[in-house]
């Protein structure tokens, strides 16, 4: 089916998307009626919708004209629909009372314990799955127009993005730690299948590998931490973990090594230093894909982790501590390497690394102030809780927005290369203007969504540097990080639209003289960039993101406010329906200006680096670059992503290397040797027996009689003799 | 007087002359006739002390086992004379397809 198919049967795209949406709200209203109660108790019909249509997709999906596409969109519709439907419940009308409410059911029993799945739903469940059902539903319609050239092979990727949606919904709204990692290693291995979805290109099956086997290091420590929980309190649903926090304050040393190694498959999950190197290599899937797996779920699934263990992790300040410095280093280390790539989606990718490592910042922040309180005596509240997960979301947002938007760029330009981009803003004006809104509000400049949680993260960090003074060097970190997060999309924008409409291009011709002397010559020519806007169908979905990323930053103020439903500890005082006092407090801070001014300078550096002239060419920036020392070799370090990559192939070479040709002489040379010493004994001895099967009848009567007479001797004569009886 | 004794050595002569025909001979036909020399040592055995103990039993059994042995000798005849039809041979040396 080619584009233009698709735009004919836009109408039955239409019906399939409203009808979908209408029949699932229906459906839920039906359902809250018939109970008499809320959309949290039918909570654990959002996963099934998507599951369920994975395994529709599997058996009808070739039937269908979008090849499981509409299957998908009905299936991941349902489920948005449901969770929005919890979702409003919780977030604005309240329902947990800033709790939670659980429902569970027995799932296999013994004697002293019995595991039970079920649903746990609060502040923390209800924003996921806003952000999750929101943001994957937009990316699996933009998907019916990015996938059309699979053709069909879109019945997989369809099958395994409506998996990877509903178990990432699982993940969300598991009432135990047991069911979360069920969810969460399904959430490993569908994004293993989608990353290696072009599994032909070896660099995607290498990628998928890498991507499935760097997690599960991070996923050995998970299930360590569990297994210490389960060990020390004997369960490990949430809320008879958290329920007791006395016990938890009186095994800290447990709480302790559990946390961290929760910590660990998060680090694992989410990307954090040194795990970080899968997620650049998994741009090798769709890039809806890495939309989904940066915006919506999979390294979500990380920074939920830690927000759900959070009632832990205050008992642990060492976990805290940890918590803030990882996410620190990986802020600041991911950013200067996405400063430097010139792959569209790598830039991308490591942004998603620093921006998770400011969430991590943000949320250990957090945990260590509400301990300190604790310690100390003081009323605080986590401020770092509710930031971190406050630029979960808008990141979410912008992120899927960028990706999305890059994705359409790719579609339009068929490379990945930023310096063969350029002038493509004329081609794709909504695209550029939605990715321009997106790399604004990443970048933090004022009012855009990035900037609020970006400054509440920074402002958290800030507010523990009197008590401890590592905060303080984080916080450095963290500003300057947030300078190169503005440098670097302003650097992504400028070189991909800005410039002329027109390449030059350089090709090698023969020369005139060509036959005699086999001289080839380099032939420049001006080719016009044949981009063109992507279908309605890619960009509706670009730009309701792009409303998102401008204002949903907002949400901090309307209402209630962003804090009073996404908390740990107390909530804060609720000032009627805008919350005048945070804004005054945002806008006389002097904080605030701080990083107005740091990221103000980030975007007019990348402007004035990355302004491509008429010539399509960024002369600042090359001569920059290359005349400079000191700037030429930090260019290579960073542009060999620090040499981490290497280091680690140079490790695996020393020592797994080394093992690995240890144990196979050990195989070859003991273990055969074994092996082939007892068949060689029994083959030469066989050779002897089997000589008595002559083929003569006189030699088996012969034998026969003979063994009789030897019986008769042994028995009647040696026995008596020996005096022994029978 | 003949003691139980003087029947016990005649009958293991039978049995060994058994024995060695068995062994020794190549014809198929001879071999079984062997066996037939076997059966019958075993059989004055049972005679002899049936007399000795008064005990009819002994007897009785010799009679089961002269009908065995007819019937065993009309199989063994027959499978001979099929392996004839097959092999032109009853030769036992040269029926040594089995051997390793």
């Amino acid at each position: 089916m080619s584009e233009k198919d698709l735009d004919s049967s836009n109408v039955d795209l239409l019906v399939t998307i409203f009808g979908s949406l209408a029949l699932a709200l229906g459906l839920l209203l039906f359902l809250v009626q018939e109970d008499g109660t809320s959309p949290v108790n039918v909570a654990w019909l959002i996963p099934v919708f998507s599951i369920v249509s994975f395994v529709l997709i599997l058996l009808l999906g070739s039937y269908d004209p979008r090849r499981g596409g509409s299957i998908a969109v009905i299936g991941v519709g349902f489920s948005s629909v449901f969770s929005f439907g919890v979702a409003y419940d919780v977030l604005i009308n309240d329902v947990t009372n800033g709790g939670y409410i659980e429902s569970t059911r027995i799932w296999f029993g013994g004697q002293t314990f019995a595991f039970e799945f079920g649903t746990y739903i609060d502040g923390l469940a209800g924003l996921l799955l806003l952000v999750v059902g929101f943001v994957s539903y937009l990316v699996v319609v933009f998907s019916l127009g990015y996938m059309v050239k699979d053709g069909d092979r879109q019945v997989r990727y369809f099958a395994e993005i409506a998996l990877f949606v509903g178990v990432m919904l699982g993940l969300v709204i598991a009432n135990s730690f047991l069911l979360m990692f069920i969810f969460w290693e399904l959430v490993g291995v569908c994004s293993y299948l989608l990353i290696g979805f072009w599994y032909e290109k070896p660099s995607a099956a290498s990628a998928a590998k890498k991507a499935f086997i760097v997690t599960r290091v991070g996923d050995v420590f998970l299930l360590l931490g569990l297994v210490i929980l389960f060990n020390t309190f004997g369960t490990l649903r949430y809320s008879e973990l958290f329920g007791d926090p006395e016990l938890l304050s009186e095994n800290a040393a447990a709480v302790k090594w559990a946390t961290l190694c929760i910590f660990g498959g998060a680090v694992g999950k989410s990307a954090q230093f040194p795990l970080h190197v899968w997620l650049p290599d998994a741009m090798e899937g769709p890039t809806t894909v890495s939309a989904l797996i940066h915006a919506a779920t999979m390294v979500k699934a990380g920074v939920f982790l830690v927000a759900r263990s959070y009632p832990l992790i205050v008992h642990s300040p060492d976990t805290a501590l940890y918590i803030a410095v990882t996410g620190g280093v990986t802020a600041f280390i991911a950013a200067s390497m996405a400063m430097v790539m010139y792959d569209i989606k790598r830039v991308l990718a490591y942004s998603t690394i620093s921006q998770l490592g400011y969430m991590f910042l943000g949320l250990g922040a957090g945990a260590w102030a509400v301990w300190h309180a604790a310690e100390s005596g003081i009323e605080i509240q986590a401020q770092g809780y509710t930031a971190g997960l406050f630029h979960l979301m808008n990141h979410a947002f912008f992120k899927a927005l960028l990706f999305l938007g890059c994705g359409a760029v790719i579609h339009a330009v068929h490379t990945q290369d930023m310096r063969k981009m350029g002038g493509l803003r004329k081609a794709m004006p909504i695209t550029s203007t939605a990715m321009g809104l997106g790399v604004l509000s990443i970048a933090g400049v004022p009012f855009f969504s990035g900037f609020w949680s970006k400054d509440e993260i920074l402002e958290a960090v800030h507010h523990n540097w009197e008590a401890e003074g590592i905060f303080g060097a984080l916080w450095w970190l963290g500003l300057l990080t947030a300078a190169m997060t503005a440098f670097y999309m302003t650097r992504l924008w400028m070189m991909t639209f800005s410039g002329p409409a027109f390449h030059e291009v350089e090709e090698v011709i023969p020369s005139d003289d060509h036959s005699d002397s086999g001289n080839w010559k380099v032939l420049k020519k001006e080719v016009k960039i044949q981009a063109h806007e992507a279908p309605l169908v890619m960009t509706i979905p670009l730009m309701i993101l792009a409303f998102l990323a401008v204002f949903s930053g907002f949400m901090v103020f309307l209402g209630e406010g962003f804090g009073s439903v996404v908390f740990y500890g107390t909530p804060p005082s609720s000032e009627g329906p805008i919350q005048w006092g945070l804004l005054d407090h945002i806008l006389l801070s002097s904080l605030t200006y701080l990083s107005v001014l740091v990221g103000l300078t980030g975007v007019i550096l990348g402007y004035l680096f990355y302004k491509r002239g008429n010539d399509g060419q960024t002369p600042f920036s090359t001569a920059f670059v290359s005349d400079n020392i000191v700037t030429s070799n930090l260019h290579t370090f960073l542009s060999n992503r620090m040499y981490m990559a290497r280091l680690f192939d140079w490790f695996g070479m020393r020592t797994w290397d080394t093992l690995a040709m240890a144990c196979d002489w050990f195989d070859r040379n003991i273990i055969d040797g074994i092996v082939n010493g007892i068949a060689s004994i029994t083959e030469i001895l066989s050779g002897q027996v089997r000589k008595l099967t002559s083929g003569f009848t006189g030699h088996y009567a012969s034998l026969t009689i003979g063994g009789l007479g030897a019986l008769v001797v042994i028995t009647r004569v040696v026995f008596p003799l020996m005096g022994w009886s029978l | 007087m003949i003691d139980p004794i003087h029947f016990v050595v005649f009958s293991s002569i039978l049995l060994l002359i058994g024995a060695y025909g068995v062994i020794r001979n190549k014809n198929a036909i001879v071999v079984l006739m062997s066996i037939e020399i076997m059966l019958t040592a075993a059989n004055i055995n049972f005679v002899a002390f049936s007399s000795y103990y008064h005990d009819l039993t002994g007897q009785v059994a010799v009679l089961f086992v002269t009908t065995i042995a007819a019937a065993e000798v009309a199989i063994g005849l027959a499978i001979l004379l099929s392996l004839f039809k097959q092999r032109d041979t009853i030769e036992l040396d040269l029926l040594n397809t089995l051997r390793w």
